[in-house]
């Protein structure tokens, strides 16, 4: 089988056609592509069966599709029939899903970004920002390279293969330290501005972080903090219009 | 405002589009990341330090934002492009309210900009339905790049669209008077600490990421102290 290279940076784009029709399953079936080519001589029938199959429905975290892809590939070469592929696919979603979120999005991102985020206050500024850049990308391109690779060896048996890995570990691990990095960046941050504006003045904007924290946990998903935000600025420039 | 010349302006367009294919569709480096986003916007507007100053505001309401499923969120990476360019070249303690308050704007803008591409991709695969049940890889390949030049138009439009709106505000910023600048700077940096607070406690729920949490704040409050 070859077109690894291809299909590992066709999965840098795997949500490059997103929709909430078949979510990821159309960047899958572009990264697919070249691992399937060899297929296409082997057994021509059989690849067309294998091209629709791998654009259909799909979803799970970015970093981690290279696990399903790899797995789903490496069933087709192994003649696998194709509903036990598709149920296999299916399965894939939400464990796939739950770990790469918590890994990344709730783990190691702001893991990073807090400590970017201290770096900046603290004078690294474009030291920090380059930082975060190249650990992010290479903890990503590890991880990218390994899933896809974990994929292609374990075919059927990925389920195995994904709970001896190191990644529930990792989850484990991870998530204490984003907490304790965006703990610590929070003060740092809100000093870092509020210190040049004056503590009277800075008083008024804790009491504005406060307030939002308070309201949209009462209003949950109707009022965002974006919303919020937006609301208070516009409340403010009212009032100062009426009272100037 | 910086007086942009149109190549600055263009540049800034430009990165603004590379943000926002960042965000969902490709490579997703992060580089859409507000404070990366930021960074690099002042360093093209010419005043870096405006650059990092929103880009860590805007980083502050990005924090609050789970990417997970399909849940829907602001686009936060033209967004801070564009407040950037509003910033650039005056004294952050004033130009940071209405900066952000143009940004809040277009990061809701930027959203649903992002639900339309995402219907608009569903209705091209409706339309390749056809050609994707006989296993036409042409059809996956068409429809890949299709998606991908809709977003990257959807970034241009969105940060083309904030960089006018920054022209057009640059005046009324300079002639703000300064107490009211002042509160709305002030508000920003309120309702981002809340989004970022409220984010970490949601992230920690009750378990023993609470209790890192509430050391790293200790740990933090220590540091802002002794600075």
């Amino acid at each position: 089988m070859t077109g690894a290279r291809r299909a590992w940076l066709r999965l840098l784009a795997v949500q490059g056609t997103w929709n909430y029709e078949r979510l990821l399953g159309v960047g899958m079936g572009y990264a697919a592509e070249p691992l399937l080519d060899d297929l296409k001589t082997v057994d021509p029938v059989r690849h067309t069966e294998a091209v629709v199959r791998s654009a259909e429905f799909f979803n799970c975290n970015p970093n981690l599709a290279g696990l399903a892809l790899g797995a789903t590939v490496r069933a087709e070469y192994d003649g696998v029939p194709g509903g036990q592929i598709a149920r296999l696919r299916t399965a894939l979603c939400s464990p796939l899903g739950a770990m790469g979120d918590l890994l990344f999005w709730a783990g190691l991102l702001p893991l990073l970004l807090g400590a970017a985020l201290i770096g900046v206050v603290l004078g690294a500024r474009w030291w920090a920002v380059l930082g975060f850049l190249a650990l992010y990308n290479v903890a990503r391109v590890v991880t990218g390279t390994w899933a896809l690779r974990t994929g292609l060896e374990a075919g059927m048996e990925v389920g195995a293969a994904i709970g001896r890995s190191w990644v529930p570990g990792a989850i484990e691990r991870v998530g204490p330290a984003a907490g304790l990095s965006i703990g610590a960046a929070i003060p740092l941050v809100a000093s870092w501005y509020l210190v040049d504006i004056g503590w009277p003045a800075a008083f008024g904007a804790v009491a504005v972080a406060a307030t939002g924290v308070a309201v949209t946990r009462w209003f949950g998903a109707s009022l965002t903090t974006v919303r919020f935000a937006l609301l208070a600025l516009v409340l403010l420039v009212l009032f100062r219009w009426v009272l100037p | 405002m910086t007086d942009l010349s149109p190549a600055s302006a263009l540049l800034l367009v430009a990165w603004g589009t590379i943000v926002a294919l960042d965000l969902v569709s490709v490579p997703q480096a992060m580089v859409a990341r507000p404070v990366v986003a930021g960074a690099v916007a002042g360093w093209l507007a010419g005043d870096v330090e405006a650059g990092l100053r929103m880009g860590v505001l805007f980083e502050l309401f990005a924090l609050d934002v789970l990417p997970v499923g399909a849940v829907r969120y602001p686009d936060y990476g033209p967004a801070t492009v564009a407040a950037v360019a509003l910033a650039a070249d005056s004294p952050w303690q004033f130009a940071l309210g209405l900066s952000a308050a143009l940004g809040l704007a277009l990061a809701v803008l930027g959203g649903f900009t992002l639900q339309m591409v995402r219907r608009a991709n569903a209705r091209a695969i409706q339309h390749h339905s056809a050609a994707l049940a006989a296993g036409e890889s042409g059809a996956i390949r068409r429809l890949q790049y299709g998606s991908l030049a809709r977003d990257a138009a959807r970034g241009a439009g969105l940060t083309a669209v904030g960089v006018g709106c920054a022209w057009l505000l640059a005046d009324p910023l300079s002639r703000l008077d300064r107490s009211t600048a002042l509160g709305l700077t002030l508000v920003a940096l309120g309702c981002g600490l809340s989004a970022v607070i409220g984010g970490a406690l949601r992230s920690a729920g009750r378990g023993p990421r609470l209790h890192w949490l509430g050391a790293g704040a200790l740990i933090g409050l220590l540091a802002a102290a002794l600075r």
